[in-house]
Parts: structure tokens; sequence; C-alpha cells
């Protein structure tokens, strides 16, 4: 299987493509736990990342958005698909071939209390990847690491014999960070990595984040439902709807003209705090369908303020439009 | 009239170390009926726990320990727990963040909010159901005949929302207290459920008090807000006037360090470290050790009320000496 999984970069590759990624996951009913049906959670999502930069993943709850994390990370097997990694197609590699990747490609979930093992120092915590990459030849060397890491997140170093339960929310989140870059990354997964934080935190997170992708270079995967955090951070934005990418391209022209009816309604319905923001109409209708039984054609057409005919029978291609694409008939530009 | 509601000094303190420590500290605002009034803060800054102390919900071993809540010219402080009991549901109701944890998972939505009704008003089981059946189509619920039977489980968690507030709608409340009303929510169901608590304000002329941590939601749905910080009120007045033109540093940095509005490429602003725990508050402004503007005596002194145009109070010392604009 991993045979075929040589590089084939070439300078102009970007540090992550990702095409046709599914991931179903299985109905099972019945006492044999047959097989009824699947969950199309990813269904055919292509995405490119370049070095340096960040791609903002962008949809609401149980849109494939995390999934397609943890698909790239192999944390969950997906279906179809190949995920590039400079060229390098993860999907098709061994375990055994896996693990270097593990390195380079780190992720920071949202709930830091959830990811930390309570029953380890920050010490051990963010060193103990390093120890499985062979990085640092001893563990004075792992240790004064550490302290650097620490203070690289705006930590105390002399905390880090402290455990995770003696931190707050936000520092937290700041070990998880600093553990991520202990093995020196070059793509980042965050996935709603500042959700759970009370703004003025929130804050602080983004910002070190910020400092951390331009002196490392490193690229980010940001994973969120939040619009807010993905225009002031994200260089290009992919939206997702019921496990399909409905618009992508670049963040300001992406906001300041969304070509989709569904990005529309999404950023029509944030609450904004500008005087003029007071809206007087409901963006949308009605709840997102289930995953499991999406409807067809687009699977946006049952709550969509556009809809016509062709919107239920067919599933829309994704279409070139001024700032990258969108899966809606009337971005055709055969119209 | 008088105000619906007048608070005063409201204090709720908690034991710690063998001391009463202020989780609410001598909280004050008055509630003018048909009015949205926000409480906005961050996790910690007591506006949920100022909610409960209004139900006299303070869970143990928390207490009320001074100050009053007088709704109607009744001090609800001072009332039987029978006489509470009533004015719970049928006097003030309450919607809750997560109404998953809130309804009850085994009985179908309709008979709970039927059950609402009959514990406040002798009614027969139809007339309530006819009652129930109405207030789900009012709330938005679609296919409210078929939805009376459905078991929480059953629907969205943004159709939850709407059988929780058509439950707290249910006896004519003249105080609804909605504590995060939309945080579990997606972004387009949020809409849909502010868009609801517009309308019922409007039509209903409902009173309410918004719980939440989201400047944006305020900005959306409230006529005023009080902004709290560590247990105590920091600024309050017209949402428009404090949004735009916040004067305490803590409401400013809040303003601020939203990522919706800031520039791309530029740092946000930040609050630097974080709310001390309650044992921990300093004696003086609680703000005083995150505060850029902060003075040699801020630490120790309880900041005084500063006015401004249009009942725009603040509780600062630098704004008081005239060292903020």
């Amino acid at each position: 299987m991993s045979a075929h999984a040589k590089p084939v970069a070439t300078q102009a590759s970007p540090l992550l493509q990702v095409e046709g990624l599914s991931t179903w996951f299985p109905i099972k009913k019945g006492v044999f736990r047959k097989t009824v049906g699947h969950v199309r959670a990813v269904d055919g999502v292509d995405l490119t990342i370049e070095a340096g930069k960040t791609l903002a993943l962008v949809g609401e709850s149980g849109c494939g958005k995390t999934t397609v994390g943890r698909s790239i990370l192999r944390l969950i097997p997906a279906r179809a698909g190949r995920v590039l990694f400079e060229g390098t197609d993860l999907l098709a590699l061994a375990r055994d071939e896996l693990h270097p990747y593990r390195r380079k490609l780190q992720i920071v979930f949202q709930d830091p209390m959830a990811s930390l093992n309570p029953r380890l120092r920050v010490r051990e915590i963010v060193s103990e990847g390093m120890r499985s990459f062979g990085i640092g030849a001893s563990d004075a060397e792992r240790g004064e690491r550490v302290a650097a890491l620490l203070e690289r997140v705006k930590l105390d170093p002399r905390h880090m014999t402290r455990y995770p339960h003696e931190f707050s929310g936000g520092q937290r989140q700041r070990i998880c960070i600093a553990r991520a870059l202990a093995v020196e990354p070059e793509l980042l997964i965050c996935d709603e990595a500042v959700s759970a934080l009370d703004v003025s935190i929130q804050a602080q997170i983004l910002n070190l984040l910020r400092d951390i992708q331009q002196e490392l270079g490193l690229a980010y995967l940001f994973i969120t439902h939040d619009l807010g955090v993905v225009r002031y951070l994200a260089d290009r934005v992919a939206v997702m709807y019921l496990g399909r990418v409905v618009e992508h391209g670049d963040t300001e022209a992406l906001m300041a003209a969304p070509q989709h009816p569904y990005t529309q309604a999404l950023l029509a319905a944030v609450p904004t705090i500008d005087p003029t923001g007071a809206r007087r109409v409901v963006p949308v209708l009605g709840d997102v369908p289930s995953p499991a039984n999406p409807p067809a054609g687009c699977h946006f057409h049952t709550r969509c303020p556009k809809v016509f005919d062709r919107c239920r029978a067919e599933t829309p291609p994704l279409y070139p439009v001024a700032h990258g694409d969108s899966r809606c008939f009337l971005s055709d530009p055969a119209r | 009239m008088p105000p619906l509601l007048t608070v005063s000094d409201l204090t709720t303190t908690f034991p710690s170390d063998g001391r009463r420590v202020p989780v609410v500290d001598h909280v004050s605002f008055t509630i003018e009926r048909g009015e949205v009034f926000a409480l906005v803060g961050e996790s910690g800054c007591g506006k949920s726990m100022s909610a409960l102390s209004l139900l006299r919900l303070v869970p143990k071993p928390g207490r009320i320990d001074a100050g009053s809540i007088v709704l109607e010219g009744r001090d609800v402080l001072a009332l039987s727990v029978n006489e509470m009991r009533a004015v719970r549901g049928f006097d003030i109701a309450m919607i809750f963040q997560e109404p998953m944890t809130s309804l009850n998972p085994v009985v179908p939505c309709g008979a709970q909010v039927v059950e609402a009704i009959r514990l406040h008003e002798k009614v027969t089981k139809a007339a309530a159901r006819e009652r129930t059946v109405a207030l789900f189509k009012r709330v938005g619920i679609p296919d409210p005949e078929q939805r009376f039977d459905a078991y929480p489980h059953q629907l969205s968690g943004g159709l939850k929302q709407r059988v929780m507030i058509a439950m707290a709608l249910s006896t004519h409340p003249k105080l609804l207290i909605a504590d995060e009303p939309t945080t579990a929510l997606d972004v387009t169901i949020q809409a849909q459920i502010l868009e609801l608590l517009r309308d019922l304000r409007r039509d209903l002329g409902m009173t309410i008090i918004l719980i939440t941590h989201d400047l944006g939601v305020v900005s959306e749905l409230a006529d005023r807000v009080a902004v709290m910080y560590a247990g105590r009120i920091v600024e309050t007045g017209r949402t428009r006037d404090v949004i735009d033109a916040p004067l305490h540093p803590y409401t400013r940095g809040l303003v601020r360090s939203i990522p919706a509005r800031a520039p791309r490429g530029v740092r946000l602003h930040e609050i630097a470290g974080v709310v001390p725990p309650p044992t921990e508050w300093p004696d003086g402004c609680r703000f005083a050790n995150r505060c850029p503007a902060v003075l040699a005596y801020c630490a120790e002194r309880v900041p005084p009320v500063e006015t401004r145009e249009r009942d725009h109070q603040v509780w600062c010392h630098a704004v008081t000496a005239g060292l903020l604009p």
C-alpha cells in the first residue's frame, strides 16, 4: 500500500493538499449490527493550505469540519480521497511510515482540560512528544526546551512542575500550544481552539497564535464556527455545509461579497455590536437536516431563500467566482 | 408607575476558609416594564448568580446576605417559601443556556408545558393542551400538534429552546430571565431565537433580563446594559452609549478585544492577566490589577459612581478624576 507513497512534491506544491476527502460513519441497526446506511460526515472535500498561511474551515455543528481535521491526521479513517502533505499521501502510508509526519502535523483541541493528562506535570506533558521523536539529547536538555516553550507561550517556566488543574482555561490552552510546538510542526490544526474562552482571554490566545505564525512560519488549519475569528485570522476560508465545501476563497473578498446563499445567511446571522448591525430579518429558517439523510441535490435547498427546481434535483459543482469558488447554480457563469 | 423590578445592594456570598466571600457584591439596578435589560460579563463575573438570586435559587452553601429585591412593590426576599414558589414561573420565568438539561427527558414536551400551566392555574387538561399548542405556534415550532407529543431528544437544540420559551411564557410572567439563551446554539439558529425574543417583546410587551457574555447579542436585543466584573456592576447605561462610548477601562477593553471588529493583520487588544478567584478580589476596584489606567489608590478604595448623560453610570477612579476622556 505504501509503495506508492513516494514524495511527488515540486517547488510550487502547497504544504497540504486535500483531494476528494470522504469520511463516512456506518449506521448500524439490529442484533447483528448490520450496516443500514452511512452518515456522510465528509463528502468529497478539497482543500489547499500554503506553507505559513491560515485556512479557516467554518460551519455549524454537524457540518463535518471537525471530521475533516481528524481525517487529515488519520485520527479517524477516511473512506476515500488523498491528503497530500508536501506531496506525500498520508492516507496511503503504513503506520510506521506515518510516524515522522505526526511530528509535522499537530492539533490543538477546543477543551484543553480534556486534552491534557491530569496526572502528568506540565513538564512531562510538553516533553512527551520530544522524547517520542528523539528531540533533545537528555532530560535536562528537554527541560530547558520546555522552559523556553513555556516562555514562548507566555507562561511562567517555574510552573512546569504544576498539574493542569492548577491553571486557568486560557493558560491550559497555552500549555496545549506549547506541547504542539515542542515537536516543531509545520502545520497546526486548531479545532475550535479559542471557542471555549472568554473574549478577553480569546484575544490573548489569538494574538499568541498570530505571533507564533509570524515567527515560525507555521501554517494553520483553523476549524471554527466563529466568523469573527475567521475574518481576523484567516488568509483563506472554506465554508462547509452538511459534509461539503459550499464556498471557498480569499477571506476578505469572500466576506465582502459572499456568493453562496448559505454563506450569506451565515454572515448575516452573526450578532454584531455595530449600531447598524441590528437585523430585523431572520437570515434562514429551519434547522440543519440530519447528515444521515441529507436532502437530494444541493444540501442547502431545504433552507435556501433562493431555491429553484434545479437545486432539488442536481448537485451543483464548484463554480469559479471572483474570490474562489461557490457550489451554487446561481454562480454558474453560463447562466 | 414605579419600575417593575428594583434591585438594591444585592449581595450573595459563599463560604470560604471560615468567611463569607461575596460573588455578587452590592449589585443595584431597576427594570422598567417592557424593556430588555442585559447583564453582560465574562465567566465568573456573577451575572448568572445575580439572576438566581432574583428567584432565590442560589445553590447552597451560597446565600443572599444583604440588599433588597422589590417586584411591583413586593419585597421578594421577605416572601414565605410558598409565596416564593408562586413567584417563580408565574411572576418571573427563566430560560437557561442548555435546554436539554432543563427539560425532563422522559416526558413529552407538550405535557411538560401543560404541567407548568396547571401548576399555576386551575384549568382543564384540554384547555391547557389547547393553550400549549397555541404557544408552540407562537414561538415558531413547526407542526405544533405533532411536536406536542415529541420527547425532548427528538427535537433539535433550537426547537428545545423554543419549547423552553413556550413553557416560560405559559403563565404570562411579568419578567422573563434569559440566561445565555443562544450560547449553545448555532449561529443561524441563534439568529432565529433572538428574532423570537424581539417579537415577544414587541408583541407582548415582555420585560426581559438577558444574561450573556456576548456584546453582539446585547447590541441586537437590549435597551440597557450593565457590565459586570468580579461580582460588581462597573458600568451601566443605554446599550448604544455603553458599547459605542464605553467609559470603564474594562468595558473599553472588552469592546476592543472582539476579533470581528479588529482590522486584519493588527494585534487584537488584550486585557492583560485573568479574572482573579473571588477569594483574591482586591478591596477597592476589582479591576485594579489588570487595569491599564490604574491609579495608586484603585486597589484600596471602592470607586464612587460617576453619572454622565442619559444615566450612563461608571464606577472608576480614573474616570472620576478626569484622567480618561
